[in-house]
Order: C-alpha cells, then structure tokens, then sequence
C-alpha cells in the first residue's frame, strides 16, 4: 500500500491519499475539513487589525541624519569656522525648526507605511470575507431556487389530492344513495 | 424486431447530447432489430425551422423519416411563456400551450405514429420534454420506451410531465440520479426502468502531439469541451481559472473546445478553438491533464465518459448532483462547489501526476464495466427481453 502526501504548486499539499484505495469521497472530506481550517484561521487574524497599535512618533529621537557632506561644503564651512558661533547663533533657532520637521516628516513615513500594511492586511481579509460571501450567496440562492421547485412541487401535489378526494368524496355520495335505492328495492 | 427511435433533430452533423445519444443508439442497435429514426425536418435547436427538405434519407445505413414542423418556435414568447409557467398558478392548458411553444410543433410526426403502430415492436422517444415525446407517448403509451435524459431543470416539475413519466412501458435512465429525480417527482416506481446511458466512440489510439502540433499548444493545460455557455457554468470556470492563475502563475492553460454563445474573456491562458471534429477533439483530450466539467445541470455528460475512456481524470461541478455521483461511484475524479475546493482540487491534481493517473484509470475502469458499447447494447436487449416476455405473459 502507498500513502503519502504530495506537493502542490505554491503550497505543500497535506493531504494524504492512498493510491492502491483510491477514494475520492476521503479526498474530497480531507479538502473541505482543510479549507474550514483555513477558513476559521483567517476568521480569527481578521480581528487582528482592530487590536493592531499604531507607533506613535518620537519628536525628540535622532536618527535622520543629513546626507555626507561634500568637499566644498568641507572646505566652506572650514572658511567660515571663525564666524561658527556667531553664525549659529543667529541660525540656531531654524536650524532646530529644520530639524524638527524632518524628523516629524521622517516619522510620519515610517507611520504611513505602517498603516498602508494594516490597510493592505484588512483589505485582503475584506476580499475572503466578500468571496465567502459570496459563496454562501450562490448557495442560498441555489437552495431557494431548489425550495421553489420542491414548493411548486408540492402544491401540485396537494391540488391533485384535494380533486382526488373530492372525486372520492362524490364516488362515496353515489355509492350511499344507491345502497339506499337498492334497499329500498330489496324492501319492497 | 422493428424499432423506431423517435428525437427532436437527427443528422449527422447534429451533436446535442440526445441527439446524438440516440444516432449512436440507432448505429448500435442495427446489428439486433430493423431501426428506423422519426423525426423533424429542423436543425437549429433554438427556432426549430425546417432545414432538411427530404421525407426520407438513409444515414449510416438507417432509414430516417422526417416530418415538417408546422410553426417555428418564436423564442421570445416561449421565454415569456416559460417564466409565466414558473413563476404563476398555471392550468393544464397553458402547460399544453407551453409544450406547442417549445415544439419542435410536428402534429404529421405524431399521426404517422398513429397509423404505422402495427409495422413496429416499439417506439423508443428520446428527450421526455418536447412535443414528439409527449404526444408520442400519449398516442402509444403500450408501445413506448422513453429515454428522458432529464436533466434537473425546473420545468420536470410541470404537471404535464408528472403523469407523462408514468405513462411508458420502460424507461431507459442515464444515471441513478436520473432515476432518483425522476421517481421522487411521479413516483413511477411501478414503471419498469433501467440505468443505461450511452457508449462513445473512442479511436484506438488519439495523439496528443498531433493536437499540440496543429495548435500550438506546448505547456500543460485542462480541457473544456462542450457548448461555451452561462448554462453549462462557464463563466464560472472562467471566473475560477483566472483567479486561479493569479494566485498561482503558472504555464497552465484552459482549452476551449466548442461552439460558443457567450463571451469568452480575453485572456491569454484561455485558448478557444471553437467547434472540433470528433478526431481532433479526442486528440486535445488525450493530450489534457484533466477535463474539467463546470455544468450545473447534465443527463450524463458524455464528454465525461470520454475523457475516463481515455483515461484522464475530471474535476467536475458538484452542484451537478448527476457530475458528483459519477465522480464518487468512478473514483474518477475531484469535484467543487466554489472556488476554494476548486482551488484545492485543481492543485492537488495538477501537482500528483500520479493522482491524476490513478484516478483516470479508476475512471477508464468504470466506463469499461458501464459504459463500453458491448455493456450498452447488453442492457437495452435485456429492456426488450422484459417487455417481451411481459408481453408474452399478459397474452
């Protein structure tokens, strides 16, 4: 007897088949037991966005350095070193704003980028949710189609028998009047 | 033993499932009683318009009569007609004014019945919903035989319908669940019957590289063969294998082969090839890894039965309850209900060569045991031995 499992393109197959008992009715059990697996984990990583924290940024934190400087930028600033703390002085005050911004706008990316992954995450559990959905859509569908018929079905069935037993209702009236005649007959 | 075998259309080039199940009964039968074929003068299926303009012809060696339709089917009215019937309280009459709708309308088809009773042994009507059946069987019900090929479609549950399955001396089902609808719906369990279907005729040896050669076809690829069509779930399958193709690239493609009355969605893994000759239609399922069988509602599905023939395996539509139960009694093949299983059942076939071996040779087993033309031809002698001797006994 051979069993194993085999590989599936994409994902690595989990169920087992028996090659010398082939049975597909087991094959079938074992797709639809996996696919509610499946189903109930992505039902339970669905609420996992809600929980999700959103980083908040740090104003105060120092990374976002400027980019190297280049060599006449080098040899400027050396020109200009006497006059370094008369500069900066004056400056300090936009420097700090300079700095700050970038920093907000260096957080806000990282943020962005984050809630970009929750939207991306939610929206892919939007569109299983939706096909589940949507499936579940077709089989009602599918059953109150079915229910119409067998309905139909069975007010057909219900007015044949109301004829029949309105037949067999008169056949019955028939019969009684003429046992009566024939007693009558027989009497006199 | 003379037989008439009694359907809608006849004609060699004419492939809708009962019509070409009864040709390929006719063929069969030959060798053990006198055939001959009643039927219209109409090709298209839709307006059933007189095309043929002989009374009488001679196909493959089968005498085929053919009377002319008195009015061609107006397709709007019908539709109107026919949602009315479904959807309202309705009489006797206007299920009997439905039927003269669908036609195909051959009143001189029913007549010749009538007077030519006594030259033939029985009459064999295939299709239990148009007006040749219905009136046929009426006319002769002692001498009748009906192959239904009812597939589950909600006007079975006309009333009209209900005592005409009555009515015959045998029916001649195509699969249990044929049998199981048909019973539920008359309780004509009283009724003799048998499970039989259809044979198909497989060449020895189909080439896959032929196919592949003349299409251009060199990666992997399923097969649909069949009428391209909303009602044969082919938007669906669409639906399905794009996705499935988004999901998990790959080289594989999906063949179409078939006239097509829907569009068919751009895409360049969907390969339509249109109508195909029997040869080469049997070389494109040869060189398949599986046939897939995306119909809601079928009688047999012969095509099903050719790809087991050949030995390939089949991921069918389980909401079709005749696809399912083949595919479970056959081991033949998987089956879906939405898009996850056929997901899960297409990558599981296509990833296992060895599943897919294994589960066409189950199927090529079961055809061999039912449906082989020896096995065919064994049931229906066996259906007019019954009747023969019921016959027999009553004189």
């Amino acid at each position: 007897m051979s069993q194993q499992s085999e590989n599936t393109p994409g994902k690595k197959s989990d169920i087992e088949i028996d090659y010398d008992h082939l049975d597909v009715a087991r094959i079938m059990d074992e797709i639809k037991a996996r696919l509610a697996g499946e189903s109930g984990r992505e039902s339970s990583s669905a609420g996992a966005p809600d929980s999700a924290r959103v980083p908040d940024f740090d104003l105060e934190s120092g990374d976002g350095q400027p980019p190297a400087r280049g060599r006449v930028r080098r040899l400027l600033l050396k020109l200009m070193s006497p006059f370094r703390p008369v500069i900066k002085l004056l400056i300090l005050p936009v420097y700090d704003e300079f700095q700050q911004t970038v920093r907000i706008l260096h957080n806000t990316n990282i943020r962005l980028d984050h809630l970009y992954e929750v939207t991306d995450r939610d929206r892919h559990n939007t569109i299983v949710r939706l096909d589940r959905l949507r499936e579940y859509t077709k089989l009602l569908h599918s059953l109150s189609h079915n229910l119409v018929v067998e309905m139909t079905k069975l007010k057909i069935e219900n007015d044949t028998l109301k004829a029949r037993l309105e037949i067999m209702e008169k056949d019955f009236d028939f019969l009684g009047q003429r046992e009566r005649a024939l007693e009558r007959e027989v009497f006199e | 033993m003379k037989l008439a075998l009694v359907v809608q259309r006849y004609g060699v080039g004419i492939n809708g499932g009962a019509e070409l199940h009864c040709r390929w009964i006719a063929e069969h039968l030959k060798k053990y009683a006198e055939i001959e074929v009643l039927t219209t003068k109409a090709l298209d299926y839709i307006t059933w318009k007189n095309h043929f303009p002989q009374d009488e012809e001679v196909i493959n060696g089968i005498l085929v009569r053919r009377f002319p339709v008195t009015r061609p089917r107006r397709p709007e009215k019908f539709g109107r007609l026919q949602n009315q019937l479904l959807g309202q309280e309705h009489s006797d009459a206007d299920e009997l004014r439905w039927l003269d709708e669908e036609g195909p309308l051959a009143p001189s088809l029913i007549d010749y019945i009538r007077e030519n009773e006594q030259d033939y042994d029985y009459f064999i009507f295939f299709s239990y919903r148009y007006y040749h059946s219905y009136w046929g069987i009426q006319t002769l019900p002692q001498k009748s035989i009906l192959v239904p090929t009812a597939e589950r479609d909600p006007v079975i549950g006309l009333r009209l319908f209900k005592d005409l399955f009555r009515k015959p001396r045998a029916l001649i089902y195509n699969s249990v669940e044929e049998r199981r609808m048909i019973n539920a719906l008359s309780q004509n369990e009283s009724v003799f019957g048998d499970v039989v279907g259809v044979g198909s005729e497989v060449p020895a040896a189909p080439s896959a590289e032929a196919f592949r050669q003349k299409h251009g076809v060199s990666s992997p690829y399923l097969i649909y063969i069949g009428r391209v069509d909303e009602n044969k779930g082919c938007h669906k399958l669409f639906e399905y294998f794009i996705r499935f193709k988004k999901e998990a690239p790959s080289g594989l493609r999906l063949v179409l082969a078939g006239s097509t009355v829907m569009r068919i969605p751009a895409c360049p893994d969907i390969l339509y090839l249109g109508f195909m000759r029997e040869d080469d239609k049997f070389n494109a399922l040869a060189g398949a890894e599986l046939l897939v069988m995306p119909s809601f509602f079928e009688s047999l599905s012969m095509v099903t039965l050719e790809a087991w023939a050949l030995g390939k395996p089949v991921l069918a539509n389980a909401l079709c309850d005749v696809l399912k139960g083949q595919c479970l009694r056959s081991n033949g093949g998987l089956f879906y209900e939405n898009y996850p299983e056929f997901r899960e059942g297409l990558s599981l076939l296509l990833g296992s060569p060895r599943l897919r071996q294994t589960l066409g040779g189950n199927g090529r087993k079961y055809f061999e045991e039912n449906y082989c033309w020896e096995v065919i031809e064994k049931k229906y002698l066996a259906v007019f031995d019954r009747l023969e001797t019921e016959k027999e006994k009553a004189s």
